[in-house]
């Protein structure tokens, strides 16, 4: 029976073999390094509280038209709902502020931001967006005391 | 790296030293890679969730509860966004106690062997090339683990069982357990090449008989 010492040997030789052909990609790194960047120090932050795709028992209890995947960041203040529809790798976000308010809403994704504005019910929509992690950020209009609400990174 | 260092770097991070958020980044990536390596993720997939765990953790520098375990939260969030993508792709998502899925195999002509080609040209190629075939035929359970396991620096057990969702306690046997059936496999693939081999020149004598 191999021993301890041929189970770290054999494990050494294959790890140099992943480092090989395998390691993270030099422009993943660099991007990670990037994310730095992207903090919002000045900003709530909202938690990622569900998500249609993973949350499966509670997925008939929320709203919707179904075909959409739900996502739901709570921040103490404020909760974004939002709906992402796919096609390819084009996404539609339609959103919900509660309560409802009128904000403005910058879409981050990369290295690009785009902005758009909730109506006083709250309602938001934008799209096509590309595919990859995105991130909301909300000010609620004509409220320069309250800071903004920043939702958590989800790929979508 | 030191649970206090580590620590450190994160309450360093917190208060906008650049410096230290690189250092976290350089030290941990290597792990967050193999995760989602090890949930199979197509090369965009993997990316996403790369790049969301690390955008995720920038966001949380300074609400993670026990910065000491950083390795673990990273690990839990690689994790859980690997299976988030997987789902979203629509594709059977390999988990540890349940697969059985086919995991393909190299293609000769794909690019991954190419790379493989081109790479492993200055290490003993042959017998990596071997080793690498064999760890893609083991069972989808053993290449995560065993991937994981791999990461560079090699992550704690605590780091391991985050990523796997798996007890740290059953850690040790299955990575026993997976190596064994890598060595068999490799002596199998070694042995069968040999064989190979073996019938290509006895063929070539017979024809040079004839």
């Amino acid at each position: 029976m191999p021993d301890e010492t041929d189970h770290a040997e054999l494990e050494e030789e294959l790890r140099r073999v992943v480092a090989q052909i395998d390691s993270v990609p030099p422009a993943l790194l660099e991007a990670a390094i990037g994310a730095f960047a992207w903090r919002t120090i000045d900003a709530d932050l909202a938690e990622l509280v569900f998500d249609s795709l993973v949350d499966h028992d509670r997925a008939s209890l929320v709203r919707g038209t179904g075909h959409g995947r739900m996502l739901s960041f709570r921040a103490s203040t404020l909760t974004i709902d939002v709906e992402v529809t796919s096609q390819g790798n084009s996404r539609m976000l339609v959103g919900q502020l509660v309560p409802p308010q009128s904000a403005t809403v910058d879409i981050r994704q990369g290295d690009r931001v785009i902005t758009i504005e909730a109506d006083e019910l709250g309602r938001f929509s934008a799209g096509p967006l590309q595919a990859g992690p995105t991130s909301l950020r909300c000010r609620v209009s004509g409220d320069i005391v309250r800071p903004s609400v920043a939702t958590d990174w989800v790929a979508i | 790296m030191e649970p206090d260092e580590i620590a450190g770097l994160v309450r360093a991070a917190a208060g906008g030293d650049s410096a230290a958020w690189t250092a976290i980044v350089e030290h941990f990536s290597g792990l967050v890679w193999a995760i989602t390596r090890g949930y199979r993720l197509s090369p965009p997939d993997a990316a996403d969730v790369f790049q969301t765990t690390w955008l995720r953790l920038a966001e949380h520098l300074d609400r993670i509860a026990s910065p000491e375990r950083l390795g673990a939260w990273l690990a839990t969030t690689t994790r859980r966004e690997s299976l988030r993508i997987a789902r979203s792709s629509g594709r059977t998502v390999p988990t540890l106690d349940t697969t059985l899925v086919d995991l393909g195999h190299v293609d000769d002509h794909s690019p991954e062997q190419a790379v493989l080609d081109a790479e492993l040209a200055m290490l003993d190629a042959e017998r990596a090339r071997q080793l690498w075939r064999s760890f893609r035929e083991l069972s989808a359970r053993c290449q995560q683990l065993l991937r994981v396991l791999m990461a560079s620096p090699p992550p704690s057990y605590a780091e391991v069982g985050a990523a796997l969702g798996m007890p740290v306690g059953s850690i040790g046997p299955s990575r026993a357990r997976c190596l064994d059936r890598l060595r068999q496999m490799l002596a199998g693939n070694v042995s069968a090449q040999l064989l190979c081999t073996h019938r290509h020149q006895k063929k070539r004598l017979e024809s040079t008989r004839a």
